[in-house]
């Protein structure tokens, strides 16, 4: 064979290797991809190209009911480098060095962050607009001078503000980091509030700006709903600032609670855990917290028995053991701040609970009428004995006088008649055993007596002592729930915060209704119980309660905790108050709760109800529930002096008896030149005006008597002997009241017809 | 009275005096005119060159003007500079078309020492990015590889067509052609530039292949060069190549958790995101979605995939048969050549432009790690693209002188 011949024959065997495998392969090759992976190639590319955009939906806004803003997520930015983009160290080196002065980190941890290889490098979260024109600008200078685009981003983002702080703060709460919901409302209606994120399915190219020409699929972000409360900020205010007073008054060592419901619809207008936290700032230690974490020490571990003897332990550990405790107690100050008490915490509802057992008692008609109590002081129940807060006994009472008196031995007659079967049926039918479901999170259980282990069987002594509401412990919420039951006709109403969900645009989604559980006890016994609960604000232990011009129902109660002291060696008490409002026709209730007054008062009618007449006395006007007064009230009852300057002493004279108060004319001209009370003025309704005619007279000074100690009438005698004028406040009602505190001292010189608001308190009373 | 030894003289003087004759008046043909550029060419060859090098450009403009834009400001300044190279391009081929490809015998040698020099330089000068392959005047340079894989298809023709009649020996037939390739490689080795190892690896088993040699010594050159590769990869020589070859065949399995998997094979799988992109109709000229830097260099060796992606594999295949035409076509003229030498150097250009062109494309598909082949008539660069014009000039040289001496 020719070499010639041989080169062209190997020459096509080449050139059909070539052709047909190399090329074959190239093409088959290419074919598999594009038609067989294809479809997932290309759906992996649309992704990348797109998956990058997404876009965060708005949180929805928390309301109050009135359509107040109490939380609202406002647009920030977040910071995000694209590093793979530097071509140089100095470069990195200008935007790390930037980037630090703008948002305040450290430089060279940006300038690590700067050396990596990577398209997507998160620098900074919820960057406000002062910070995002910095950066736009610092965008632009980076594009000039090196002529790279796209190293920095930034991407949309909310955060949320809570325009009120700390106004309700356990029960709105607050959100994490990704704007997800860790607690209150924020947590329990977070599906409703977080939205669906969007995607702009605009492409962009891998520098994350758009395309010059594109391909448009938005997906909307569909923003959050919105949640109205049936939380009023007004009235949530006025509870707080008196709750927040009586917390320094009487040196309250563990916060007080307070809630105020709808009777009829378990509306919750107001629920506060005083004091609250800061809503923009959750994560912050209290001043007062943070002294006692740091002053956590060896001393501190031997006592909480974290280490038996730190004396073993190197100094290493002992800076750990130390170092761990602290933050073991940080976490415990933060949850015990976040604690909304209103629903999480137990307390022994004590006397309170007495309008329940007497409810049961005549419900079940083992009183009556001619049923009578009778108490020594104390009572032998086997082997025990319980005395009465009297212990010189109250003598025989009928079962209202038992529950005005807040009688222990009377109550305990009474529960004895109900009987341990009955009573737990009952203590079911009022919502005790269950958590009442309100839309919150962290509510707890009751804790209610077992025997044997079967609960609600109790043993010889404990029906004795739960029917003045010891020895189980109930949340505030179930208490002011079930007394809803008692004033309201008797149906046990579900609790709720929240009154309705609204989509962006402010249509409604959902509606929450009032959800009747059951009936407990008939109306017939509901209106005895309102009866006799608006006496005992009159004139029984309720009294301090009581809030002039309103029918107020009421009961008081002041409880031991179960342990006897705590860490700080103090003797735990609960005094609370809970009443309702107007007593004919109740329309509200309220819970008033403090955790340890350790001012030395703890009984709940001398701690709670007088912060519950205090918050009655501005919420009801506030409802516009009118003032009802009795003939003895108008006396008391306040007015506005009317504008007598510059007419003539005898036109002046005239008119302000017309507005119904006394008159005198001090000095020798024909008209008035001056009055006291200056015109607006308040006063009460008999007061006197003070009309001064001439320049001389009006220099005049009366000294201020003493008024403590005194009863209205007295008080009332003595001012107008002074020519002052007061403004009653307090509770008067009851025959005992006298005056306990003066605006301005004794003994101060003022002008003749100076209002000065003198205080009353009803007189020794206990629970 | 004439003597054997007359006789012979005169037949030779004879022979001498008629090839005179009928050479002269051919060299006074060759004299330039521009009427007579086209004359001898091969004119399918020529079509098909322009129709490529048309394609090519304008792929190379789409696929570059995303980044050109983002990155340099200037969405056309990778078609200006194309442009220009290839106008150069195209005039060195017209004139080396006209150069008598037998000069290039005398010059094998000596190009095959240019490339020792240029790929002896690339490693004194500075490293680029890593490696060392560019040799450059001012702002022109070219890889040294491209003057190495010429030299070395040139000197094998020079060579199989010398001793056509002893390349059945050991001794010419394999041993010189396995010491250029070795040594060579060694240098490629050094720069390193492993893809181009591979490349002159199949050229000079090719040329050997049609030059003749025993098929036995192609098979043993096989099982050694398997084993050499085995031992370098088990010592761990291959350093640069494996980092490269980590990634290979993972690219569509890495995930952003192993960020240096993820980034080595950053440019593999958006290639693959362009080709399955396409389908079998793609997305239209211009229509690229994954040009806009999401594929890095997309003018450069993966133009390809971008291709795949704009016109789909309809598009993709109809281009693949415009390369087989070139071989096709090339193949034919170099077996029309009038002497061996002719017919060895054409095959050994037109395979390697084939070779290029199906190892391009196993490299985009992940079939192959990645390495750095490029495109012919389509990757943006100006020295490999003269280089390329100029080899075709020299096949067109083989069909112009044969085409001449047929009429």
């Amino acid at each position: 064979m020719g070499a010639n011949q041989r080169l062209r024959r190997r020459t096509v065997w080449l050139l059909v290797i070539i052709l047909a495998v190399g090329f074959g392969a190239v093409i088959a090759r290419l074919g598999y991809l594009q038609i067989v992976s294809g479809e997932d190639l290309q759906r992996r590319a649309v992704e990348q190209q797109l998956s990058d955009t997404t876009i965060s939906a708005k949180r929805g806004t928390i309301y109050d009911t009135n359509g107040k803003i109490l939380a609202q997520s406002a647009s920030v930015w977040r910071v995000v480098l694209a590093p793979a983009y530097f071509q140089n160290d100095e470069q990195r080196e200008f935007v790390a060095k930037r980037l630090s002065e703008i948002l305040g980190l450290d430089e060279k941890e940006l300038l690590e962050d700067c050396k990596e290889q990577s398209y997507y490098v998160s620098v900074k979260r919820k960057i406000e607009s002062e910070e995002k024109e910095q950066i736009l600008k610092l965008q632009n200078e980076i594009e000039e001078k090196y002529n790279i685009a796209s190293v920095i981003s930034l991407f949309d983002d909310y955060k949320r503000y809570y325009p009120y702080s700390d106004l309700a703060s356990s029960v709105i709460g607050f959100t994490g980091s990704d704007d997800q919901g860790l607690w209150g409302i924020e947590y329990q209606y977070d599906e409703y509030l977080t939205g669906t994120p969007g995607r702009i399915i605009a492409a962009k190219n891998a520098g994350q700006t758009d395309m010059p020409y594109g391909f448009n699929q938005n997906i909307e972000a569909v923003d959050g709903n919105s949640i109205v409360l049936t939380i009023d900020e007004s009235i949530q205010s006025i509870v707080e600032k008196y709750m927040a007073q009586e917390i320094i008054n009487d040196a309250v060592y563990n916060r007080g609670v307070c809630i105020i419901m709808d009777v009829n619809t378990g509306a919750v207008y107001a629920m506060a855990s005083v004091n609250g936290f800061d809503l923009n700032d959750p994560f912050e230690i209290s001043s007062e917290a943070k002294q006692k974490i740091n002053a956590i020490d060896a001393d501190y571990l031997v006592k909480n028995k974290i280490v038996e003897d730190t004396s073993k332990l190197s100094d290493e550990e002992l800076k750990k053991a130390i170092s761990d405790a602290k933050s073991v107690a940080e976490s415990e100050a933060l949850a015990k701040s976040w604690r909304n008490k209103a629903i999480s915490d137990t307390y022994y509802p004590g006397s309170v609970f007495k309008m329940v057992t007497l409810s049961m008692a005549l419900e079940e008609k083992v009183v009556n009428a001619d049923s009578r109590f009778t108490c020594t002081g104390s009572y032998q129940v086997y082997e025990s004995t319980i005395h009465c807060h009297d212990t010189s006994g109250h003598g025989t009472q009928t079962y209202q006088e038992s529950l005005m008196h807040s009688c222990n031995p009377a109550f305990i007659q009474i529960g004895q008649l109900i009987g341990e079967e009955k009573f737990w049926e009952y203590y079911q039918a009022f919502g005790f055993s269950d958590k009442t479901g309100i839309d919150l999170p962290g509510e707890s259980e009751d804790q209610f007596f077992d025997w044997e282990g079967v609960e609600g069987a109790m043993g010889p002594t404990d029906l004795a002592v739960a029917s003045f509401g010891q020895n189980f412990s109930i949340t505030p919420i179930q208490m002011i729930t079930a007394c809803a039951a008692v004033c309201n006709g008797g149906k046990l109403v579900q609790p709720h915060v929240v009154k309705q969900i609204l989509d962006k645009d402010g249509n409604v989604v959902k509606n929450i209704s009032t959800e009747s559980k059951r009936q407990v006890i008939s109306k017939s016994v509901s209106d005895e119980m309102r009866e006799i609960l608006e006496r005992n604000a009159i004139e029984g232990s309720g009294k301090n309660g009581y809030v002039a011009g309103y029918r107020i129902g009421g009961k008081t109660g002041t409880t031991e905790k179960l342990i006897d002291e705590n860490e700080d060696g103090i003797k735990d008490y609960i005094a609370s108050y809970c009443g309702f409002a107007p007593a004919n026709d109740p329309k509200v209730a309220c819970l008033v709760f403090f955790d340890t007054p350790t001012s030395g008062n703890y009984y709940g009618s001398v701690v709670s109800a007088p912060v519950f007449a205090s918050i009655m006395s501005e919420v009801l006007p506030y409802l516009e529930i009118s003032a009802q007064y009795t003939a003895e009230e108008l006396q008391t009852i306040d007015t506005t002096a009317g504008s007598y300057t510059g007419m003539s002493v005898t036109d002046a004279e005239r008119q302000a008896n017309l507005d119904g108060f006394n008159v005198t004319v001090k000095g020798e001209g024909s008209t008035v030149l001056a009055q006291n009370p200056v015109t607006g003025s308040v006063l009460s309704m008999g007061g006197t005006i003070v009309l001064y005619t001439d320049e001389e007279s009006s220099s005049e000074k009366v000294e201020v008597p003493n008024f403590i100690g005194s009863s209205v009438a007295e008080v009332n005698l003595i001012a107008s002997y002074y020519d002052l004028n007061v403004s009653i406040a307090g509770a008067t009602l009851s025959g005992d009241s006298e005056a306990v505190a003066q605006s301005i001292e004794e003994g101060t010189s003022v002008s003749p017809g100076s209002v000065i608001t003198v205080t009353f308190a009803a007189g020794s009373i206990n629970d | 009275m004439s003597t054997i030894e007359s006789t012979s003289r005169r037949l030779r003087s004879d022979y001498e005096e008629r090839r005179r004759r009928s050479s002269r008046p051919q060299r006074q043909k060759k004299k330039f005119s521009l009427l007579s550029i086209g004359k001898g060419l091969d004119m399918p060859f020529t079509l098909i060159i322009l129709v490529l090098l048309a394609v090519g450009i304008t792929m190379m403009f789409s696929a570059s003007y995303p980044s050109a834009y983002y990155q340099i400001g200037d969405s056309y300044y990778y078609l200006k500079r194309q442009l220009l190279f290839a106008a150069i391009g195209l005039v060195i081929m017209i004139a080396v078309s006209f150069v008598d490809y037998h000069y290039y015998h005398r010059f094998a040698l000596f190009i095959l020492g240019v490339s020792y020099f240029a790929l002896v330089l690339v490693l004194i000068l500075p490293a680029q990015n890593g490696v060392h392959r560019w040799v450059g005047i001012g702002a022109f340079g070219i890889q040294a590889s491209e003057i190495s894989k010429f030299a070395i298809i040139l000197f094998l023709a020079h060579w199989g067509s010398r001793y056509y009649d002893r390349m059945d020996t050991m001794k010419y037939g394999v041993l010189p052609a396995l010491a250029v390739f070795a040594s060579t490689s060694l240098l490629l080795f050094l720069e390193p530039h492993y893809s181009c190892i591979v490349i002159i690896a199949i050229l000079t088993v090719v040329m050997l292949f049609v030059s003749g040699i025993k098929l036995k010594w192609l098979i043993i050159g096989g099982v050694v060069l398997a084993g050499l590769i085995i031992l370098l990869w088990s010592t761990g020589l291959l350093t640069y190549a494996m980092t490269r070859v980590k990634g290979w065949g993972q690219a569509l399995s890495a995930s952003r958790d192993d960020l240096k998997l993820w980034n080595d094979t950053w440019q593999t799988r958006n290639s693959l995101y362009a080709i399955g992109s396409g389908g079998v109709f793609g997305l239209g000229l211009g229509q690229s979605r994954q040009k806009y830097l999401y594929l890095p260099e997309p003018q450069n060796d993966f133009i390809f995939a971008i291709v795949c992606e704009e016109l789909g594999l309809i598009g993709a295949v109809v281009i693949l048969i415009i390369f087989a035409l070139l071989v096709w076509r090339g193949v034919i003229i170099s077996l029309r050549a009038r002497d061996r030498f002719g017919k060895l150097l054409g095959i050994g250009l037109v395979t390697h432009i084939g070779l290029q062109v199906i190892l391009n494309i196993l490299v985009i598909t992940d079939w192959l790690p990645n390495t750095g082949i490029s495109l012919p008539f389509f990757s943006y660069g100006g020295s490999s693209l003269m280089m390329l014009l100029f080899e075709m000039g020299v096949v067109l040289s083989i069909s112009r002188s044969s085409n001449i001496e047929k009429s």
